[in-house]
């Protein structure tokens, strides 16, 4: 909201002038400057001048040479303009005037006619974008040969306040006085509403058919108008605000909506049948053509102002057509009305409309205002286009809003701020921003009804502070009774800490996907993540869905890689994905997913590593459950999205955790990323839940029996199967079984491989010999061949 | 044969021949001519049992004179030759140390995910707990309960991310903030409260240089018998020196927050410029961190505490904006760029 120091003065002797004081202040009080900006009389050197005799050009049909009075003596210049006549005043820039710009004026000969000077426009002059024509003045504006910049409003400064919602006291030059007054502890003088009214009793009725609505109406007849330019000071002050000038009478209702906060309207009474104003909610479908020119389908929600049949205007928020002040209106029907809050925001959310008017009605103006308004508009009218103000004040306030009276304790403003402040403080400060104070803490404090936020004993603090000063509140530094961080919290950072370690670097994707990231995951059409949650008004349909699995994301990621010339990219995330559930939100586990393409990194002198494949994502697995100190198993599986053949289940302490593998190739190209992809997804709840740390076992002093065996095997066992098999078998004393070979081909048969492990066998009690362990060595062999028709090779 | 001059001779010849030894493997030859059987002095040793009796005695002992002699003079050679042979080959396996190291590669943790821990780090250090919650979250626990009235802009479909899930087409959404989490927080634990939510959170943005749909908060939350603002200011002035380093100083100005009365908006004197007026702070000397308050009335009775007993205070901050200030990232988007020019630098 912009406001000028001009404008506030105007109410307030403001003990500073200073921009950048009045800024401290203002945020202060919590009316936050967005920005403030110096305004001045951008030229000199023009003067006020009367025009006495207007000739043609003797060589130019366009132009005449106009003779004007300047209070000391006769001046003529060429003059292009047609919209003046001998009689009107107007702003005369002088030989050595500078405009706006920095054009020097000077004296130059116009078709043989000599012209010191020149008669200014408003553009000319930076006043306005308005007419083409002169600016004129108006008879008697100044004394002729005056200083025409002296007579602006200028200089002044004007501020752009970001008002809280919670502050509709503060959405007017008078609200902001207010504040400045309280916060200065100087008086505040009221607005000028001084008029007389004259003629006949208005004919006029209002009858208002929703007082939940519209708790409050007024109106009042203004006859004898005569509509036209405003003064060059309102058309000034206005244009600083950021309000467009229109026409005396208009303009009027908008400089004191914006200078007490309290919207007004006028209706152009002859385009009003019968006279008669009705307040009542739309008919379901009903019509109304906006100032905006757009033709709006109301609801039976919106609240109008309308003549006995059709809608005037929606009320609260912006007039109609209908009944708009034209040039040739002479006479207005002013309606200054209270509107309920709510329902006027709801009613400018549904039509997706915003005003002055609604910005404050959907904030809660002052009920107390309706009358102030009224008087002082119809006070401005009378002086400025003429108007007669008719007897009859419209008045419909069957229930008068009280003021909200709020017993605030003793303690309590200490209990909040922490700062003891005396109840003669206290009671000063609330008085001081209009409340009314009774007792000396406890406190009964009836609050004005231009503060509807303020209700109960906290809000009451909050002024208190507020005048108080933030500033002067102390700092104290209370201290929890200390928690830290949980174990699942301290092992996610262990697992974050390890993926860093194992060279992936953490992305953040957003939680959306597209149906096409779904659907380009390749998955069974029963499989979970192929049912995705919808976001019911998306920004668009690339983010109309929420992840089911944070591999999309890490895809995406790795084809912004391959396309910025990334060729090893190794990425990692973790959040949650969303998934229907039996509950009343969806199911949203945390899940840790890596992806990783490319060579494997190596310093470049010595030569670029391998590409990536399977086996990385298994060993990402292996360092993560090794940070974790948890137990890992991999086994042979299969997932939609995956290498059929390159795809593991994994399990912790015998629950399926996760997938790992190499992404399906058809689905890597799906996210077109090119070349083999070893990625995996973990649910991380359940890995950081897993029990960690194994008991420790003191080192045996003994020498351990350490022997290979090979099998030839299926080509289809897997390794984990083998060494599985074999542990089992060996009994307690096997220590180890590290799988260290792998081959196939001869003197191999055709589709069969051999896996080689090593065992290491130890007793504690004891030093083992070979011939103790022939047996082991026969009993693994035996389970080998039975279990997995593997033959000991060699053996 | 066996006198005292042939004796002199066998040494004098040995030691001759040792120092000429150019290398340990000559040396190894010369140490059996020289010592090994059939060499002089052993030759001379086993003529012994031939000289007289009387002679013998000393005879032997100038054989072992001479004997300990040329032994000492192969040990000396052979350390001589051995230290100049390690010295060349240290010399030889000379390596250009400035070659980049043989490292395993490290990735990087995300950049707000560090400012997430730090800040975490500096709350806890002042005895807070860590909660978090979900982010499909019930209108109840994002705005009901936070005292958002009913018609309050930010439920508009315009502003936040409505989930279709179950019936009520208002009743599930992205939550907007992480302050839910406090809710549910404080309805399932009586007081003392004193607890950050960091997390990540949503609003119907389209994306441009300070906006993204998602995006990251820390909420914190005291709440005990004794909670004032001016607790409030002492924490966050903690927070702020503790995060941008000692000496910044910090204001608070009158806000509003549905969810705390008093509220405030808190600004803290520029890091880069110590105040004086930069970029990074718009030539204000302050930059404005984050909104805060005293925890409303009517959100500690939803949650089932009793207002007049307790008190509390409440913040909000992003943590993608602690981090742009911090690094100096212009654009909010480059946290989700998984370009790894940029997570490279995240380091
Ligand atoms: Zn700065």
């Amino acid at each position: 909201m912009k406001l000028s120091v001009g404008w506030i003065n105007e109410f307030v002797d403001l003990p500073i002038n200073d921009p950048g004081e009045l800024c401290d202040v203002f945020n202060q009080l919590g009316l936050e400057v967005e920005t403030w900006q110096a305004v001045e009389a951008g030229f000199s050197g023009v003067i006020v001048a009367e025009v006495t005799e207007v000739l043609l050009h003797p060589n130019a049909d366009k132009l005449r040479v106009v003779t004007l009075d300047t209070g000391s003596g006769l001046h003529t210049v060429v003059c292009g303009a047609w919209n003046f006549e001998a009689g009107a005043t107007v702003p005369l820039a002088m030989p050595g005037a500078v405009l706006p710009g920095g054009f020097e004026v000077g004296s130059r000969k116009i078709r043989g006619v000599e012209s010191p000077g020149m008669i200014c426009s408003e553009r000319e002059l930076g006043l306005g974008e308005g007419s083409e024509g002169i600016l004129m003045l108006g008879e008697g504006y100044a004394p002729l040969g005056a200083d025409f910049a002296s007579t602006l409003p200028y200089p002044d400064v004007v501020f752009d306040l970001d008002i809280t919602p919670n502050r509709p006291d503060a959405m007017s030059v008078y609200g902001v006085a207010r504040d400045l007054a309280a916060c200065f502890g100087l008086p505040l003088r009221g607005p000028n509403t001084g008029f007389e009214e004259e003629g006949q009793p208005t004919t006029a009725s209002v009858r208002v058919e929703d007082s939940e609505r519209c708790p409050r109406f007024t109106a009042r007849e203004i006859r004898d108008l005569a509509i036209g330019p405003s003064p060059l000071w309102m058309r000034l002050r206005l244009r600083d605000c950021g309000v467009r000038a229109i026409n005396n009478v208009v303009d009027v209702t908008n400089y004191v909506t914006l200078e007490l906060g309290q919207p007004l309207h006028a209706f152009d009474l002859d385009r009003v049948p019968e006279e008669t104003l009705v307040i009542r909610r739309a008919a379901p479908g009903e019509h109304l053509t906006t100032l905006d020119s757009i033709d709006r389908v109301l609801s039976d929600e919106d609240l109008l102002v309308a003549g006995p049949s059709d809608g005037l205007a929606l009320a609260g928020i912006m007039g109609g057509e209908n009944s708009e002040v034209a040039p040739d209106t002479t006479r207005v029907l002013l309606e200054v009305a209270h509107f309920s809050a709510p329902h006027t925001l709801l009613s400018g959310w549904r039509q997706k409309l915003r005003s002055e008017a609604s910005a404050r009605f959907e904030r809660g103006v002052d009920p107390e205002l309706p009358p102030i308004a009224s008087g002082r508009a119809a006070a401005l009218m009378g002086r400025l286009a003429g108007g007669a103000i008719a007897p009859g004040f419209i008045d419909i306030y069957p229930t008068p809003i009280e003021p909200v009276v709020v017993e605030l304790p003793a303690a309590e403003t200490e209990r909040l701020l922490g700062v003891a402040i005396p109840p003669s403080e206290i009671a000063g400060i609330l008085t001081r921003l209009g409340c009314e104070v009774e007792g000396d803490g406890p406190f009964r404090v009836t609050v004005p009804t231009y503060r509807p936020d303020v209700t109960r004993p906290a809000d009451l603090v909050e002024e208190i502070a507020r005048l108080y000063g933030y500033d002067n509140i102390p700092s104290s530094l209370p201290r929890g009774p200390g928690g830290g961080l949980s174990r699942t919290q301290r092992r996610a950072r262990l697992a974050s800490a390890a993926m860093v370690g194992a060279g992936y670097s953490e992305v953040m994707s957003f939680s959306f996907v597209a149906p096409g990231d779904i659907a380009a995951l390749g998955l069974p059409p029963d499989d979970p993540r192929n049912r995705p949650i919808r976001i019911r008004n998306p920004l668009n349909e690339e983010q109309a869905l929420l992840r089911t699995s944070l591999l999309p994301g890490l895809l995406t990621a790795l084809r912004v890689n391959q396309a910025r010339n990334h060729p090893s990219a190794a990425l990692f995330e973790t959040g949650l994905v969303f998934l229907p559930g039996p509950a009343d939100l969806p199911d949203q586990p945390r899940r840790l997913a890596f992806a990783a393409v490319g060579p494997r990194p190596a310093p470049r002198w010595t030569g670029e590593g391998p590409d990536r494949d399977a086996t990385d994502a298994v060993g990402v697995l292996e360092s993560l459950a090794g940070a974790l100190g948890i137990e890992m198993q991999i086994e042979q599986g299969s997932d939609g999205a995956f290498h059929p053949g390159r795809c593991g289940t994994v399990l912790v302490g015998g629950w399926a955790v996760g997938v790992v593998g190499e992404i399906h190739p058809a689905v890597a190209s799906a996210f077109e990323v090119t070349g083999r992809v070893a990625a995996g997804e973990i649910d991380l709840d359940a890995v950081l839940a897993a029990e960690s740390g194994a008991p420790f076992l003191p080192p045996s002093p003994l020498p351990p029996v350490v022997f290979d065996l090979a099998f030839d095997v299926d080509a289809g066992v897997p390794a984990g199967q083998l060494t599985a098999v074999v542990a089992a078998a060996g009994g307690p004393t096997v220590e180890s079984v590290t799988l260290f070979d792998v081959f196939s081909g001869p003197p191999l048969a055709e589709g069969r491989k051999s896996l080689a492990v090593r065992l290491t066998v130890r007793d504690p009690e004891r030093t083992l010999t070979d011939e103790e362990v022939a047996p082991l060595r026969s009993a693994v062999a035996a389970a080998v061949a039975e279990r997995l028709d593997g033959r000991l090779r060699g053996g | 044969m066996g006198s005292a001059d042939h004796l002199r001779e066998i040494e004098a010849d040995a030691l001759g021949r040792l120092g000429a030894a150019g290398d340990l493997e000559a040396l190894a030859i010369l140490e059996a001519e020289v010592i090994g059987p059939g060499s002089p002095i052993m030759e001379a040793r086993r003529g012994l049992k031939d000289v007289p009796q009387e002679d013998r005695k000393e005879l032997g002992r100038a054989i072992n004179e001479v004997k300990t002699s040329i032994d000492a003079a192969i040990a000396a050679r052979r350390r001589h030759l051995a230290a100049s042979a390690g010295e060349a080959r240290l010399a030889a396996e000379r390596l250009d140390i400035t070659l980049p190291g043989r490292a395993p590669a490290r990735g990087t943790h995300h950049l707000v995910r560090q400012v997430w821990d730090e800040v975490v780090d500096i709350f806890m250090a002042l005895g807070y707990s860590v909660a978090d919650g979900p982010e499909v979250e019930t209108a109840h626990y994002n705005f009901d309960a936070l005292n958002t009235p009913p018609t309050h802009p930010s439920r508009f479909e315009s502003d936040t991310l409505y989930v279709d899930y179950g019936d009520d087409p208002e009743g599930v959404l992205l939550r907007t903030q992480t302050s839910p989490v406090q809710a549910r927080y404080m309805e399932a634990h009586p007081p003392p409260v004193y607890i950050v939510s960091p997390g990540r959170t949503y609003r119907r943005d389209t994306t441009d240089a300070t906006h993204t749909p998602v995006f990251h908060q820390m909420e914190g939350l005291a709440v005990d018998d004794h909670i004032t603002f001016a607790d409030l200011k002492g924490t966050l002035a903690y927070f702020a020196n503790e995060f941008f380093g000692s000496g910044r100083q910090v204001r608070f100005q009158p806000h509003f927050f549905p969810f705390t009365e008093p509220s405030a908006e808190m600004h803290f004197s520029c890091f880069a410029c110590d105040g004086s007026g930069c970029r990074t702070c718009g030539h204000s000397g302050w930059i404005e961190l984050l909104g805060c308050g005293m925890v409303d009335p009517n959100v500690l009775a939803t949650a089932g505490y009793d207002p007049a007993a307790v008190s509390g205070f409440a913040f909000g901050m992003g943590i993608d904006r602690l981090a742009m200030i911090r690094y100096g990232i212009p654009e909010l988007r480059y946290f989700f760029d998984p370009d790894l020019r940029v997570l490279g630098q995240f380091r």
